[in-house]
């Protein structure tokens, strides 16, 4: 469509408000992260100084939930030092195990939550409508919750041999029961496990509808034909879903890479047993504000979080090249 | 038979995601002893002391704390909404010069989540003097990616006669975007959900970015965990249970519309 020139300007007020807020909110932070991976970590001494008092005002150790506020006061003595940061982190054997924990929980939880969500929404799709409602949103309520009260839950209710899972599941079955929390091959399986109940019922609200949305012809086609299983899922579901499930693999990757609070909750703040369960995000938290060793490397965790952003743009890239690979044939 | 299996399945998936939370409402009127055995649980006395003890701020000022995160919550929701859906908009259904290096910089909001720039984030909101506000975690969490992608796929299904309809009729570009408001309302009501429970259960820049008084509520969570020793937790369960009790209200009155709009968004 052809614009006028008032109506030019009525697109520009439209833009306006997302581009500004980009421009000030996320591109600006993002120089200024740039900028300050490029930095010398003990560049200021004063700086260093108000850090050190802040440290030792608390009382036995770094109080994590209130890191304290730095005035951080401008000096003439900012030192760059290149990419230096950048070669300290990709040395860093703590960043690759961090790397690996974090590849392990978005990808485990992908692989179970996405066969689960489509059939527990074929399940639904049996059902009658009113039916339907319903279930799907008891389904949803894990995913509303915070996740500090989904790790409270798991804690106390999983935790040790009295826990209800270990009563449950695991002891009738026969096995020892499992110290989910303590045992390090056990934390990642719980961390997915964690994050697979509290996001499969979205997934399924996503493939419901988009179940629902399947023109009725369709399925009168396979009626007559009388396909099989793999074929409908071939002929009807990839087509037809493929929109949904790539929103959901890149929803699920964001959010897996940026995940904190669950881990956090769980692990006290700490990685765990052996860091078994320490994540990227939890890793650059610690760096920038370390409890106790006073190692406020501010330039260190910048540096750490643009290492991250090349992986999720590369992993997210991969999954959006197969954007038509399903789509409608 | 077929509709017996999926009951079945469905019935053990409902309470695999319910039974938690109906512990969880339990416990918070139960001892600590009755707690730490996670297989009962009706509590054998319904004590109220928990719930009695949050609102009269024994352990944290909680209410105030839950008015600072639905403030921070509702406000950044509204104008998600706004913003995105304006943007989302224009780039359904105008061209303009640079478009395509617009719509690249929301995948690329997408792509580096807030998360990963929380540090740059953290020094950028010192030097503004914003730090330590409720602002400094609305304004940047108003500019969604996932919005504008939303809303560009919601007003591609708009049709074109209405557009020209409305062009013929003499209104302006955003003269036809606040006519079309009120045919997209199960959309605005879908994306303000979804920003609004991101947004409610977000823990790392609140955690980095608010000082003591705008304290939001997973951090106060996390604080009544923390110190769980002096604390009985049936306190940190009620608080568990007044947090979530809002949201699933609000989305059991919004969940018709919610579907709604995810069907047709999913009609090809």
């Amino acid at each position: 469509m052809g614009l006028r020139r008032a109506d030019k300007a009525s697109v520009f007020w439209l833009l306006f408000p997302f581009f500004g807020l980009w421009l000030f909110f996320w591109l600006v932070p993002l120089f200024f992260g740039v900028d300050l991976a490029l930095q010398n970590p003990g560049y200021s001494p004063e700086h260093r100084d108000s850090i050190e008092r802040v440290n030792k005002d608390s009382v036995f150790h770094f109080n994590w939930l209130n890191p304290p506020t730095i005035e951080i006061e401008e000096t003439e003595s900012i030192k760059y030092v290149g990419l230096e940061n950048f070669s300290r982190v990709l040395s860093d054997d703590k960043f690759y195990k961090a790397l690996k924990n974090t590849s392990f929980y978005v990808f485990g939880s992908i692989m179970f939550i996405l066969p689960l969500g489509f059939a527990l929404s074929l399940a639904l799709f049996q059902l009658s409508r009113m039916s339907r409602g319903f279930l799907v949103f008891c389904l949803l309520i894990p995913s509303l919750a915070l996740p500090s009260v989904l790790s409270t839950l798991f804690y106390l209710f999983f935790h040790g041999r009295t826990g209800a899972l270990n009563q449950y599941f695991v002891i009738p079955l026969g096995f020892a029961p499992v110290n989910w929390m303590m045992d390090p091959l056990f934390i990642m399986p719980s961390l997915i496990m964690q994050s697979v109940w509290r996001w499969t019922g979205l997934v399924t609200l996503f493939f419901l509808c988009g179940l629902e949305a399947i023109p009725r012809w369709q399925w009168e086609v396979v009626k007559l034909e009388g396909v099989g299983f793999w074929m409908r899922i071939r002929k009807i579901f990839l087509p037809n879903l493929w929109h949904l499930v790539l929103f959901a693999v890149v929803f699920l990757v964001v959010d897996g890479f940026a995940s904190f609070s669950g881990a956090y909750n769980l692990l006290g703040g700490s990685g765990g047993i052996m860091d078994a369960g320490l994540l990227l995000v939890t890793y650059v938290y610690q760096v920038a504000f370390p409890g106790g060793s006073g190692r406020f490397d501010f330039p260190g965790a910048a540096a750490m979080s643009l290492l991250i952003v090349p992986i999720t743009a590369f992993i997210l890239f991969i999954i959006l090249q197969t954007r038509h690979r399903w789509s409608l044939r | 038979m077929k509709r017996f299996f999926s009951t079945v399945t469905l019935s053990g998936a409902v309470l695999v995601c319910l039974y938690p939370f109906i512990w969880m409402f339990f416990s918070s009127f139960k001892t600590n002893r009755e707690i730490y055995q996670p297989t009962l649980l009706i509590p054998e006395n319904f004590e109220l002391d928990s719930y009695l003890s949050l609102f009269s701020d024994q352990y944290l000022p909680f209410m105030s704390y839950f008015l600072n995160s639905a403030f921070i919550s509702i406000l950044q929701a509204v104008l998600a909404v706004m913003v995105t859906a304006a943007a989302g908009f224009v780039f359904a259904k105008h061209s303009f010069r640079g478009k395509s290096l617009i719509f690249a910089i929301a995948i690329l909001v997408i792509l580096i989540p807030k998360q990963a720039l929380v540090v740059p984030l953290f020094d950028w909101m010192l030097w503004l003097g914003l730090q330590g506000s409720s602002w400094s975690l609305i304004l940047p969490g108003i500019a969604s990616g996932l919005g504008i992608v939303f809303f560009t796929q919601v007003f591609k299904k708009v049709p074109n006669e209405l557009l020209e309809l409305a062009k013929v009729e003499g209104f302006s570009v955003h003269g036809t975007f606040f006519l079309l408001l009120p045919l997209a309302v199960p959309a605005l009501v879908t994306y303000g959900l979804l920003h609004f429970i991101l947004s409610w259960q977000e823990h790392l820049l609140p955690l980095l970015l608010l000082d003591d008084d705008h304290i939001t509520l997973p951090i106060a969570l996390a604080k009544l965990r923390d110190s769980s020793h002096r604390i009985p937790e049936s306190v940190g369960m009620a608080a568990a249970t007044l947090t979530l009790l809002p949201v699933v209200v609000l989305f059991g009155i919004c969940f018709r519309k919610m579907k709604t709009a995810l069907v047709h968004l999913a009609l090809s």
